[in-house]
């Protein structure tokens, strides 16, 4: 069954005629072609669909899209202000926290809703922030230490 | 030198250059990977992001028998289903009915019987998923079932069910070095045991995927996560009964491969690309997790029967072993490849290990199932092996009450050593430098104690201990056909267009094969563009595997390079009136080396080159020396180089429930040259955290042949809360035949990371754990077993 769909994604609204009982990863990478979002498990284990829903991360592989109408959703591709990378998305790249890059959307969201709610978190938060996300190539260590560049940016400044 | 500059007169223009020649611009350099900033920003598309519209969806039917004769599959209920395009069984397929990195021996669609649970029996094409997924219900396969064979012992006795027509055993490799019977009688000690190790999944985070599209020419293109596209393009051309030429592979990013999507790719692509030949149509097909799970293929579980001696001061006298190597269905990259190719060649030469041991003898049976098939997996075949001499190292040590790392350093390969097949290793071999590195890092002598008694682990709720293993790894992959080509494009305006066929998965190969060619034409990295891999444009480059893409491609780069340098520089020597020979080329700047002050901007080089008529592309070709290598004798120089490494491990274990949590890993590598360093410690942390993994937790759980964990909630895989402190180190001791001295790294570090953890566990609390993973349960276990 389709409906109308109200979607607030990246600083923009929406409105998507679609089947009802999609889920918003489903929504977000076919009906807004936003591909960043990755499947890579389809039941919440693996964390590389991971937005952020008003400001929270969240498994868009089991977020159905009709219950998130009217909140703010971000996903990778919203994380750049006016051509500008978010300082963890500069961090990732520079820090060698990629490798094959598709936990890297999911990772970046996690690290910039913790980094929101605590500038300055320790490793140990760090790494329990990030271990929904699982990632097979790096072992986390740049990605620890690119997420932690960025807190050490910021209490310098 | 280093850091002196001087300045430089190009035509009014000053400026400044780097002084010392001996000293690279772009080669071992941190270099920020050429695809950060696309996977950062979400914008580089990976196979499942192209668009889906105008493609037919692809399903594939699966059997869910091990093992059964297929009596009758009636597609007519589902070809009726509105949405459906096509159904296609067996006799469907217009040429060759297999397909197989090494022997095409797996069916495209089973006709005759089903060898494993996930087993391709149907193929379904329709307008939607949601058609083809109901299609496939309404499939009927009549089955009859067979008895089936789980275990590659049970699989040689006589009698036992044959997976394939030809009997169960696949290949048998074999060493035979000098005299162990005379070895055992010199031995003062002797160690015997069994090691049992698990199937493990690959779990790259992207599923497969695949698009294949025909052409009204007769021509098909197949697109998708192909770590080895000239292997997908060898399997579909006879499957479609057409030639090579009329199948375009194209390469999209890899999401992860480590060995896996050398083979799923084939499986995915071959189908996909039979779909939409049968249908003329666009097809897109992509495996659910699961499915990957279920169906590609996996490490190979093997069982190991390994006995060593030595003297009492710990000379190694003799080893012997067998390895039961468990194949599964299918031969995938098993069996040989002449003359040292494949993975259980590969597992029964690394057997004996890194050491000097006169005496040597080793049986290796690669042996079909009914279960999942084993096929590439970083490190092929030696993470299984390696767990073995490293544990029984350790084992002997522990009888002959020595420290573990005097044993290893006693009898380890040095300059000029003589491998068990019978190669001398004549150069670029720092393998004692390692384990002396990483002791010093590690602070070994001051952390090392012998293992504790049972009375003193139960004083303690918590006990650290420390553990070590050293590897070796080859660069290369000990086949004749190792060859691969690279093309160089210089443009005149001074940009560059590099053509390779090996492939990008994460490991940053078209970054670092992106430097060697900046370093050797002297332009910038940014000025380097590689082409993404594509079967119609670039050279055969064999498959990106084996840790053999830096090296070998490397050189075959370095070649074009200088190939179409020839032409730039005699443009200089024109502009100049300097003989080439002179000139020097670095960042951009082409300049006399005897008269520093003169020089030409390299794109001024390269527009005169093109308008005098020059030739602007390089090619270049390179195989490294040939292999040898005698299955019967398993004497020969199978593979040209080797990287050496050490790694140490901290534990601590929780004598109260067996939880063994790993404090630290100090690994340290000779791998010739680091190209690009940060992209080494990556591969040395990911490979770490892989074999820690390996240790610990993985295992594809299989009851009557059914992979019981499909997900990840069942499959475990290391997260951020399991990595431990890492302390990566890179010696550089150059090999004769690399590209500014480099060998492979891809798979080195994953594979003795295992054996160090399950030694500094041993170390911690006085149990051996001889079948991988050690998990909580079976630790407890075994302490429990040892208090009995």
């Amino acid at each position: 069954m389709k409906r109308i769909l109200k979607l607030h994604v990246n600083g923009e609204d929406f409105e998507i005629l679609t089947e009802i009982h999609k889920t918003l990863l489903e929504v977000l990478r076919e009906d807004l072609g936003l591909t960043g979002t990755k499947r890579g498990c389809d039941l919440g284990t693996c964390g590389a669909c991971t937005v952020l829903i008003d400001g929270k991360p969240h498994l868009s592989c089991l977020t159905l899209t009709a219950d998130v109408q009217g909140k703010k959703i971000t996903t990778i591709e919203g994380l750049a202000q006016d051509g500008q990378l978010h300082p963890l998305q500069k961090a990732f790249a520079e820090k060698g926290a990629i490798q094959c890059g598709f936990c890297t959307p999911g990772m970046i969201l996690t690290a910039k809703a913790l980094l929101d709610e605590d500038p300055h978190p320790s490793e140990e938060k760090v790494k329990k922030a990030i271990s929904g996300n699982l990632c097979r190539c790096t072992g986390y260590v740049k990605i620890v230490d690119a997420i932690l560049s960025v807190t050490d940016k910021s209490s310098e400044s | 030198m280093k850091g002196e500059k001087r300045k430089v007169i190009l035509k009014e223009k000053k400026v400044e250059i780097p002084l010392a020649k001996e000293e690279l611009e772009v080669v071992g350099k941190q270099v920020i990977r050429k695809d950060g900033y696309e996977k950062v920003t979400g914008r580089l598309k990976f196979g499942a992001d192209f668009d889906k519209a105008g493609f037919l969806h692809g399903k594939v039917l699966r059997s869910p028998h091990a093992h059964a004769l297929i009596k009758k599959v009636d597609v007519e209920k589902a070809k009726a289903l509105p949405g459906v395009v096509a159904i296609l069984t067996a006799e469907d397929v217009p040429g060759r009915n297999g397909f197989g990195a090494i022997i095409p021996d797996q069916p495209v669609i089973c006709g005759e019987k089903v060898r494993f649970i996930g087993d391709g029996v149907a193929l379904v094409a329709a307008e939607s998923e949601e058609a083809a997924i109901e299609a496939l219900k309404l499939i009927d396969v009549e089955y009859e079932p067979l008895s089936a064979v789980f275990s590659p012992v049970e699989a040689m006795k006589p009698g036992a069910p044959k997976v394939h027509e030809n009997g169960n055993l696949l290949t048998t490799v074999r060493i035979r070095k000098g005299d162990t019977e005379k070895g055992f009688q010199e031995a003062e000690v002797i160690v015997e045991q069994t090691y049992s190790l698990p199937f493990v999944e690959h779990a790259y985070m992207e599923p497969d995927v695949a698009m294949a599209i025909p052409h009204e020419d007769g021509t098909i293109t197949v697109k998708g996560p192909m770590q080895a596209p000239f292997t997908v393009r060898r399997n579909i051309a006879p499957v479609l009964h057409i030639p090579i030429s009329k199948v375009q592979c194209v390469q999209t990013h890899l999401g992860g491969g480590f060995g896996g999507k050398e083979d799923s790719s084939i499986d995915i692509g071959v189908r996909a690309a039979l779909l939409a030949w049968k249908t003329k149509r666009p097809v897109r097909m992509e495996y659910e997790r699961e499915e990957v799970t279920l169906s590609t293929a996996k490490r190979h579980p093997m069982i190991i029967q390994c006995k060593v001696g030595a003297k009492r001061d710990g000379t190694l006298t003799a080893l012997e072993g067998t390895i039961y190597n468990e194949q599964g269905a299918y031969a995938s990259l098993g069996p040989i490849i002449p003359p040292a190719g494949g993975t259980h060649a590969h597992a029964v030469i690394m057997l004996p290990g890194p050491y000097v041991i006169p005496h040597v003898k080793v049986d290796g049976y690669l042996v079909y199932t009914n279960h999942p098939y084993g096929g590439a997996m970083r490190g092929f075949g030696a993470p299984q092996v390696n767990f073995v001499h490293e544990s029984i190292i350790d084992e002997l040590a522990e009888a002959l009450q020595m420290n573990p790392y005097d044993l290893r350093m006693k009898n380890c390969f040095e300059l000029g050593s003589v491998t068990a097949t019978g190669q001398v290793l004549d150069q670029s071999i720092a393998l004692k430098e390692t384990m002396r590195s990483a002791a010093d890092q590690f602070e070994w002598f001051k952390r090392w104690r012998p293992p504790p008694s049972k009375e003193e682990v139960e004083k303690v709720e918590k006990r650290r201990g420390v553990g070590m293993a050293i590897g070796w790894y080859r660069t290369s992959i000990g086949t004749f056909s190792d060859g691969c080509g690279a093309n160089v494009y210089v443009h005149e305006d001074g940009s560059v267009i590099l053509h390779t066929g090996i492939t990008e998965m994460g490991q940053g190969s078209h970054t670092v094969l992106a430097q060697i060619a900046a370093e050797e034409l002297g332009v910038r990295i940014e000025d380097v563009r590689i082409v993404v891999p594509d079967t119609d444009i670039v050279p055969e480059a064999g498959p990106t595997v084996g840790s053999r893409s830096t090296t070998l491609m490397g050189n075959a780069i370095i070649m074009a390079s200088q190939a179409v340098k020839a032409s730039i520089l005699e443009a200089a020597s024109e502009i100049l009136g300097v003989p080439a020979e002179r000139l020097v080329a670095r960042n951009r700047l082409i300049f006399d080396r005897d008269d520093q002050t003169r020089g030409v901007e390299f794109k001024e080089a390269a527009r005169r080159a093109l308008a005098t008529g020059k030739r602007m592309m390089g090619q270049g070709w390179w195989a490294p020396p040939r292999p040898s290598f005698d299955v019967e004798t398993g004497q020969g120089y199978p593979y040209f180089v080797y990287t050496y490494n050490t790694q140490m491990a901290e534990v601590e274990v929780d004598t109260k429930t067996g939880h063994v949590e790993v404090i630290k890993v100090v690994a340290c590598f000779d791998i010739g040259r680091a190209i690009n360093p940060i992209l080494v410690e990556g591969q040395i942390e990911g490979g770490i955290m892989m074999g820690l993994g390996y240790a610990m937790m993985e295992e594809v759980l299989l009851k009557e042949g059914k992979v019981q964990n499909l997900n990840f909630q069942d499959y475990m895989i290391p997260t951020a809360m399991d990595a431990p402190e890492i302390v990566p180190m890179i010696l550089e001791d150059p090999n004769r035949y690399g590209p500014f001295g480099a060998k492979g790294i891809g798979e080195m570090p994953n594979i003795p990371t295992a054996p160090a953890i399950i030694n500094a566990v041993a170390n911690a609390v006085g149990v051996r754990i001889r079948d991988l993973p050690a998990h909580s349960e079976k630790v407890f276990h075994a302490m429990r077993g040892r208090r009995g």
